[in-house]
């Protein structure tokens, strides 16, 4: 058989070095001229993950067995000798920069699946990689941002030693790597709001549909994609529909989620209410708080102890308690103190009157002094169902708490004043606690009141105050979307968060991970992934079409107003023609529609579509095994069969 | 082992239960309770409103009410008795003595007990006091359909009986002072409620605390016997307001109910509501709602699943996208205005003048969290409304006309109820659909209860060799009385005695099916109640009348734990009915003589219309019940429940057993108080 020589590159040799030329034959396997390459470099180093790749073709070598001739390798071809895993800088959902090795071999979603077991989080399928937007200048900050290096971990390809909570063990070796891990699984610091405003918004649906171009091909490799090593690129939740979340596994997963969430919502790209906003507002700082404070105690076991200790004490009264009412008639604790009060209700000029009053259970009465407490009081209200409402301003020194107690004729308004934020933060975390029908012998007083007073501390430290800004506060504006930054001084904000907070301020982290998660779940354009498309039949214009896990909705581009929509479950067949591009999906009773897309390409639009319904066949029964092969016949297109 | 500590422990209960009885006959053997309680601290004012409500309340209380709940005590006493008998070793079920011997028992204890409420009671006014205890916030009572349960007259019949078994009861001495404080930690509040039926009749129950409205309703179910579908809807009304709303399963009762005014004429209501789980029967409707609905019409089973799994299976649950013009009444005024609303998950929205649909520019009517919805009658004429179909959000607590009220007009009921039905959603979310799966399991378990009935003719009149089980029967609809003492016997072991008919139910597949469709069932299960219920008043009465039981004390003694907890449980947790009656049948193989009565009831139900009604006009026969004299007869009310269950009832926990005593007492007092007016 003729020998004939085969150029082959070797990046180990160094860019500019010619490529080797090697004699093979057309029957020589793939791995017979890996072995002829490496002995002629004679570089001696562990070559177990490098491969060829066919520059020509755009295609790897990836099947030693085969035949140069088999595979099509003639003379001309020039093939390189890399690696299969490179580095790649990797943004994850909070914004953290990792740079770590991926696969550039196998199909992106098993690059992705790679990653995620490296990063510890379970349901790779349910995200993918994502492009950076093209950027039109060219940013010299960039060497500014920190780029966490975790190269040093073992290949996703050989098994992962995992501790008994999931982390992989190698994050553990430095300190430096236990860092990334804690970044990964507990959410970020909120930004400065100057910086949000700063960042890219969609402004339309149209502007949302720009982002879904960008989804890289899951079923072909990312070298073929024409990804270099060191490239940037997002990882992010692509699929909305996350399959069994649980906490105890799922710390980076939930964490992650909870900050693409968490984005998709500061940069409007999920719209929500002024409502909902305020209580997202309230999520994020409640997080942020209790990520701190968890972190603190990690590092401090002295702290530890001292909680621990105290947690016991309580867990204690609270046994006792129970176990004996003689106790509790003893030790049930009151407030007392002159306090003003104001009802609005009834309509005479009269301001502020000073009483005295006590905090009972969860009702107050109020005695016309100190010395008449003893006597009926001159009035007593139960604060069970009431609503809280603050109503403070620390710069003028106005601490009032606002009432708004359930009686069969209507809500009675009442104002309280407290002197000082001391005064107020009790009575105002006695008054919260007995809306929820708790007394304050309960043991989540304490903690209350704390709440309060460092939310009170926020306020103190807006930017109104000019006040230097210490690290550990937030402003406030820095919670919610530019629009609302806008719309309302922090003044104005901190009041309205803080309504929202003392429903949610109880939540653990995870809780609070997960209801914030649940309230995003719950929007009604959650999501729903845009598209603009053309030539609906019948319809000239473009249109834009959303994806959602269960169905397609057809939007009218100009109102965005839902047109139609067609559920998955109804759907008989979908096809895609290659040649002209064109999506055309059969529902039963003969409905057909067809589409071209224009913002992105159909295989994205496809993929979508049969990654959908591929979620929708996993189910809680099923172990974790991924059904890989499921996925590409769903989503693979033409080429993958 | 266990079952002992289960018994024990049932014991104490009972025996808190009889000694507070007691105990207030003791304090205070005259009932004018009312007027003196109203001095004193907050707490005795509290009280006092219970307690004023309180006679008012029993006065109102039909007879056949009074009589059910007396009867309902006396099974309780009947059973403690055994119990203790039981206990000793003497397994003497004398049934006749019993009722009257609890008393007896406890006569001696009671001196004991009184110490431990006296620091309670306030001065003034010792007998509410005594209630106090154990029901310190019951300010919720409310006059004629609720009261609280405050113990106040000595009932006649304990007081009379001497100690038949004195030393066993001072033996037992600490035992009570245990479970009295035991009792003071519960410290659990209880209403008596009478709950309107449809039909016209009404039951009157007590209900503690820690009761969910599905325990109720599960009650209830056994009180009337109705078919048990998943529609039966606990409701309250509100004629100030005009407003009905069905509770939900997993609410309290006693909360909602303790919002009521003093002079509250609200009412508990137990009827059929299509709507309380019409959106998981047909999810479409409502999901899809803007689809045409003919074509939604006939979905598919499999397609109804999968939106319900869509929507409530995930992490979080999706609320219906309603949207659409609705009138809001203004603020203060007497006009409606139109405007646009979007129900969201946080709430519902409005687009004010000149915005768009968008988020960012809705503006919040209302969030959820504190606001409950009502539906509302007749607002055409009270308010001037568009239309009739009409519903409002409120505050729970607010009982009266009220600017923090919202009023919302739909053109149509299905729009009504569309939102009224996607803010409930909103507001309970998952709950909703657990509590569906719940109210489904228990009525398919009903229903094959009831299918087993009905199939048990055949096959246990031929098995027992009782005398002729149908005519007794037949005779239990016009003269209970007599026919009871069987079946009385049975009561206990009934549920257990199924053994027959178990076969019977495998035989004939179909009927269990049957039970959940709404027009089968339904008219059996008006017959059946009244039915069960004659022969539940004899249940007393045969206790003591029949002393040759030797086959059912056994049986109620070993197994009453384990047995009560089957009784009850049995519809909730068997969903399939053969098997259900197959787990009875194990528990007593012996298939006692009852069976056939029971058996036997089913098929004369056509002949009883009146039952349910008349229950109070029967004559009552015999005076087998000693304590409760003259209403005796009308026991079938509440002997109802006692046939099947009442040595379970005792045993459940939920059942607010401890507390017993206090209501029983009142009861008591009602009852002489009632029993001096027929003798003048």
């Amino acid at each position: 058989m003729a020998v004939w020589d085969l150029s082959v590159s070797v990046e180990e040799l160094g860019a500019e070095a010619p490529p080797l030329k090697i004699s093979v034959t057309s029957d020589l396997h793939i791995g017979g001229v890996i072995l002829k390459v490496v002995e002629k470099t004679q570089i001696s180093k562990d070559w177990s993950d490098h491969a060829l790749w066919w520059e020509q073709k755009q295609q790897w070598l990836l099947k030693p067995a085969w035949t140069l001739d088999k595979c099509g390798i003639h003379a001309d071809a020039r093939l390189c000798l890399t690696p299969q895993h490179k580095p790649l800088q990797l943004i994850m959902p909070n914004g953290v920069t990792l740079r770590l090795r991926a696969c550039f071999s196998s199909p992106v979603f098993r690059t992705v699946m790679g990653i995620c077991k490296l990063l510890n989080m379970r349901h790779p399928e349910e995200l993918s990689l994502l492009r950076p937007a093209e950027e039109k200048k060219k940013k010299k900050q960039k060497d500014e941002e920190e780029v966490f290096d975790i190269t040093s971990a073992p290949l996703p390809t050989g098994s992962i030693v995992k501790l008994a909570n999931g982390m992989p063990a190698f994050f553990t070796e430095s300190p430096q790597m236990e860092n990334v891990y804690k970044m990964l699984s507990v959410s970020q610091p909120a930004l400065p709001p100057e910086t949000i405003a700063k960042m890219y918004r969609p402004t339309s649906k149209v502007d949302k549909a720009q982002v879904n171009s960008r989804w890289l091909d899951s079923s072909r490799s990312l070298l073929q994609q024409g990804l270099k090593e060191n490239d940037k690129l997002f990882l992010r939740f692509k699929y909305y529909s996350f399959h069994d979340l649980t906490p105890q596994f799922d710390a980076v997963r939930l964490t992650q989620l909870y900050e693409q969430a968490k984005w998709a919502i500061l940069l409007e790209e999920i719209e929500c209410t002024e409502e909902e906003m305020m209580l997202f507002a309230a999520l994020q700082y409640h997080i942020g708080k209790v990520s701190t404070t968890e972190q603190l105690v990690a590092s401090c076991p002295a702290m530890d102890d001292l909680d621990s200790a105290l947690q016991c004490l309580e867990v204690k009264m609270e046994a006792e308690t129970s176990a004996d009412d003689m106790l509790e008639t003893m030790t049930a604790p009151e407030l007392h103190d002159y306090l003003k009060i104001f009802r609005p209700k009834k309509q005479t000029l009269k301001k502020y009157k000073q009483f005295w009053f006590t905090f009972k259970d969860t009702s107050i009465s109020y005695y016309k002094s100190k010395e008449e407490s003893c006597k009926e009081p001159i009035q007593q209200m139960n604060l069970k169902g009431c609503e809280v409402a603050p109503d403070v301003s620390v710069a003028g020194q106005k601490f009032c708490i606002r009432l708004l107690i359930p009686e069969p004729e209507g809500m009675n308004e009442v104002y309280l004043r407290c002197d000082n934020e001391q005064q107020y933060s009790k009575w105002m975390a006695a008054c919260r606690l007995a809306s929820k029908g708790k007394t304050l012998a309960d043991a989540s007083f304490s903690s209350e009141v704390q709440s309060i007073q460092s939310f009170l501390a926020m306020q103190r430290t807006t930017p109104g105050s000019k006040a230097v800004q210490s690290d550990d506060s937030i402003n406030t504006h820095s919670l919610v979307s530019p629009r609302y930054q806008k719309k309302y001084k922090p003044k104005q904000l901190t009041p309205r968060i803080l309504e929202a907070y003392q429903n949610v301020a109880q939540l653990s982290l995870t809780d609070a991970l997960l209801k914030f998660l649940q309230i995003w779940q719950a929007l009604p354009d959650f999501g729903i992934s845009y598209f603009v498309v053309s030539r609906f039949k019948g319809c000239r214009k473009d249109e834009v079409m959303g994806i959602a896990n269960n169905r397609l909705i057809r939007i009218d581009m100009n109102v965005e107003e839902v047109v139609k929509t067609w559920r998955y479950n109804t759907m008989r067949q979908w096809n895609v023609n290659w040649d002209i591009k064109q999506v055309a999906i059969e529902f039963n009773g003969n409905v057909n529609i067809a589409f071209s897309c224009v913002t992105a390409d159909c295989k994205i639009v496809h993929e979508y579509i049969g990654g959908y319904i591929f979620m929708s066949t996993r189910n809680r029964e099923q172990n974790d095994t991924l059904n890989e092969e499921l996925f590409h016949k769903l989503t693979g297109g033409h080429d993958a069969i | 082992m266990d079952d002992i500590d289960a018994m024990f422990t049932d014991m104490l209960e009972e025996m808190d239960l009889l000694t507070q009885s007691l105990e207030t006959e003791i304090t205070e053997p005259k009932p004018p309770s009312n007027s003196s309680s109203k001095s004193n601290s907050m707490q005795d004012l509290n009280f006092s409103i219970g307690f004023t409500d309180l006679n008012a309340s029993l006065n109102e209380l039909e007879d056949n009410d009074l009589d059910a709940l007396m009867a309902d005590l006396v099974a309780d006493l009947s059973a403690t008795e055994e119990k203790f008998a039981a206990e000793r070793g003497s397994v003497k079920p004398q049934p006749p003595p019993a009722v009257t011997v609890p008393a007896a028992h406890f006569a001696p204890a009671a001196p004991l007990a009184p110490p431990t409420h006296v620091p309670h009671s306030a001065p003034g006014a010792p007998p509410p006091s005594k209630p106090k205890n154990e029901l310190p916030p019951c300010p919720a009572s409310n006059a004629p359909n609720l009261t609280s349960n405050t113990s106040v007259p000595p009932p006649p019949a304990v007081s009379s009986k001497a100690s038949a078994e004195d030393v066993e009861a001072q033996m037992k001495a600490d035992k009570i002072k245990l479970a009295l404080e035991k009792l003071k930690e519960a410290k659990v509040k209880k209403l008596i409620v009478k709950v309107e039926i449809k039909d016209g009749g009404s039951k009157t129950l007590m209900v503690d605390e820690r009761q969910m409205v599905r325990d109720v309703i599960d009650n209830l179910f056994e009180k009337t016997h109705c078919d048990g579908n998943v529609d039966w809807c606990l409701c309250e009304t509100n004629p100030e307001l005009q407003t009905e709303r069905g509770f939900e399963d997993h609410e309290n009762l006693v909360e909602p109910l303790s919002a009521w005014t003093r002079d509250s004429e609200n009412k508990v209501i137990f009827h059929e509501r299509k709507d309380k789980y019409e959106i998981f029967k047909n999810p479409q409707n409502f999901y899809m709602w803007k689809k045409d609905k003919k074509s939604l019409k006939d979905m598919k089973d499999k397609e109804k699943e999968l939106l319900l799994e869509e929507h409530f299976c995930g992490t979080s649950v999706i609320v219906p996208d309603l949207e659409g013009v609705l009138y809001l009444k203004e603020e203060g005024k007497k006009s409606w205005k139109q405007r646009y609303f979007l129900l969201r998950a946080s709430g519902m929205y409005y687009i004010p003048k000149g915005k768009t649909k968008s988020s960012r520019d809705l503006q919040c009517l209302v969030q959820f969290d504190n606001m409950n919805v009502y539906y509302c009658k007749d607002y055409k004429i009270k308010y001037k409304a568009p239309t009739d179909f009409c519903f409002i959000l409120k505050h729970p607590q607010i009982q009266k006309e009220s600017q923090y009220i919202k009023y919302l007009c739909c053109d149509d009921h299905w729009t009504m109820t569309l939102w009224v039905t996607g803010i409930r959603i909103a507001k309970y979310g998952k709950m909703l659909y657990e509590n569906y799966k719940n109210a489904e399991r228990k009525s398919s378990s009903l229903s094959s209860v009831w299918s087993n009935r009905n199939l048990q003719p055949s096959p246990s009149t031929s098995n027992a060799s009782t005398p002729s089980p149908t005519p007794k029967a037949k005779a239990a609809n016009g003269h209970p009385p007599q026919h009871h003492s069987e079946p009385v016997a049975k009561g206990p072991s009934n549920q257990s005695s199924f053994p027959p008919p178990p076969a019977p139910v495998d035989i004939l597949p179909p009927p269990p099916p049957d039970p959940t469709l709404p027009p089968p069932p339904p008219p059996p299960p008006a017959w059946a109640m009244p039915v069960k219920k004659e022969p539940n008043p004899p249940r007393s009465a045969p206790q003591h009348s029949q002393p040759a039981f030797p086959p059912p004390p056994p049986m109620d003694f070993p197994p009453p734990p384990p047995l009560s907890d089957d009784a009850e449980l049995p519809p909730d947790f068997l969903p399939p009915p053969p098997p259900v009656m197959g787990g009875f049948m194990s528990a007593d193989l012996p298939p006692p003589p009852p069976d056939p009565f029971h058996t036997a009831l089913p098929p004369p139900p056509a002949p009883f219309n009146p039952p349910a009604a008349a229950g109070g006009d029967l004559p009552p026969p015999p005076p087998p019940p000693p304590p409760p004299p003259a209403s005796g007869a009308l026991h079938p009310t509440a002997s109802q429940r006692r046939v099947g269950p009442p040595p379970p009832k005792r045993t459940t926990p939920t059942l607010s057993a401890p507390s017993g005593g206090d209501f029983m007492s009142e009861l008591q007092k009602a009852m002489q108080k009632k029993r001096g007016g027929q003798g003048q």
